[in-house]
């Protein structure tokens, strides 16, 4: 009788709630050996994962466009260049070392509990969520919505946002190249003067 | 080669030292056990048995879920006390756990932005924590990601006509994706000052 308790149960679970169920347990360790894990490198590589699993809620929640660019900025550009930047840095001389600083943990361990139970308790007691119920089909699709927005209404903050990476994409390679010091030694001598003319 | 590795990491090769496979095995056992009991208690959870014996013991069937929650803490905290990995303990505690305050939420909202809570404490402790910078910045992109999770789940639920939430999270991910390359080219400058990665040694600005 227990079982078929049990069975009937299980039959209440709807699909989508069992893919978010898989999902959140894939993230959940990825993300604890994003933090916890000894090599720096492994835990960059398991940033894709959690990436991923992201992903995967953005479709679960409708959002194919979203998750589609998901997986191409994060999983792809921002792990690759983090992984990169990982190789540049010599990260293998801190491979056997504790990754947490000991003096922090307490602190940090206590804050963050604390968070999600403001978060979570928050959550709980809110009742008068505006939820709107409109069924999936009546929509418009999802790509259309964010096009005519992005080109209208938020034109402008599209606009913004593309002055920003410019400035980024400056910015990063202001801060990331050579200094003109550790180029000239680098060089041979004879392009060390031409260097040198040239930079002053 | 071996001696400058164990004065590396003076603790930990004390510890495979002394204990040696034994000591893994048994943190591992002790894994395992914990995770068997937050298994049961998931399945009793969810079957409703849980709350049938709690309602037996005169408290109301909706404090079922804090009653598992306690009880997962406290086998967390017994299993650890008697030499259960940490890590392990915590993972499958939290998974556990988890499963146990969303399932039975009315709004399926709420399940997403639990794990966007989840998510995002995570990332606050190891931003925190974090030794290694780049760590510490793939930390902030996590903290991002759980942001957008919420973005998306009230662009679902809140707003299905006009999905402004997705459009909010398509500017967060600009400005991420623009935080890290400017923040990796910081990282990689400090380097080359410092030829270390390391947040404990980057004490210039300190007073």
């Amino acid at each position: 009788m227990e079982s078929l308790n049990l069975l009937t149960a299980l039959a209440h679970v709807n699909v989508e709630q069992g893919f978010f169920y898989v999902l959140a347990a894939i993230a959940i360790p990825l993300a604890y050996g994003v933090v916890f894990d000894r090599n720096v490198i492994r835990s960059g590589f398991l940033l894709i994962g959690v990436f991923a699993t992201i992903a995967g809620l953005f479709f679960l929640l409708q959002a194919q466009f979203l998750g589609l660019s998901q997986i191409l900025i994060y999983g792809v550009g921002i792990t690759l260049v983090i992984v990169i930047a990982l190789m540049l840095t010599n990260a293998r001389q801190e491979t056997g070392m504790n990754p947490a600083l000991p003096a922090n943990v307490g602190l940090a361990s206590f804050v963050s509990v604390l968070v999600f139970t403001t978060i979570y308790l928050s959550l709980r007691s809110a009742e008068d969520w505006p939820l709107k119920n409109e069924s999936s089909l009546s929509l418009p699709p999802n790509i259309e919505m964010i096009g005519k927005h992005l080109m209208t209404y938020y034109a402008l903050p599209f606009e913004f946002a593309s002055i920003l990476l410019l400035a980024a994409l400056v910015g990063a390679v202001m801060l990331s190249k050579a200094e003109p010091a550790s180029l000239a030694n680098a060089g041979d001598e004879a392009e060390q003067a031409v260097d040198g003319t040239d930079r002053v | 080669m071996k001696d400058s590795k164990a004065s590396c990491r003076p603790e930990e090769a004390r510890d495979e030292a002394d204990g040696g496979l034994n000591m893994i095995s048994r943190a591992s056992i002790h894994v395992v056990a914990y995770a068997t009991a937050a298994v049961a208690i998931t399945v009793l959870f969810l079957g409703g048995q849980l709350g049938q014996w709690i309602e037996l013991a005169g408290l109301s069937v909706s404090r079922a879920d804090q009653i598992g929650f306690l009880a997962l803490v406290v086998m967390g905290l017994v299993s650890c006390s008697f030499g259960g990995s940490r890590l392990g303990v915590m993972i499958t505690g939290t998974i556990a756990a988890f499963i146990v305050l969303t399932a039975h939420q009315e709004l399926a909202m709420v399940r997403y932005l639990s794990l966007g809570a989840v998510l995002f404490a995570i990332g606050i402790y190891g931003m925190t924590v974090s030794r290694n910078a780049i760590r510490m910045l793939m930390s902030i992109e996590l903290m991002i990601n759980a942001a957008n999770i919420n973005f998306v789940a009230f662009a679902h639920w809140v707003d299905p006509l006009h999905i402004r939430g997705q459009l909010f999270a398509i500017f967060v991910l600009t400005v991420a994706a623009a935080e890290a390359v400017v923040g990796l080219a910081i990282v990689l400058a400090l380097y080359r000052n410092m030829s270390t990665v390391n947040m404990e040694k980057f004490n210039l600005l300190k007073w």
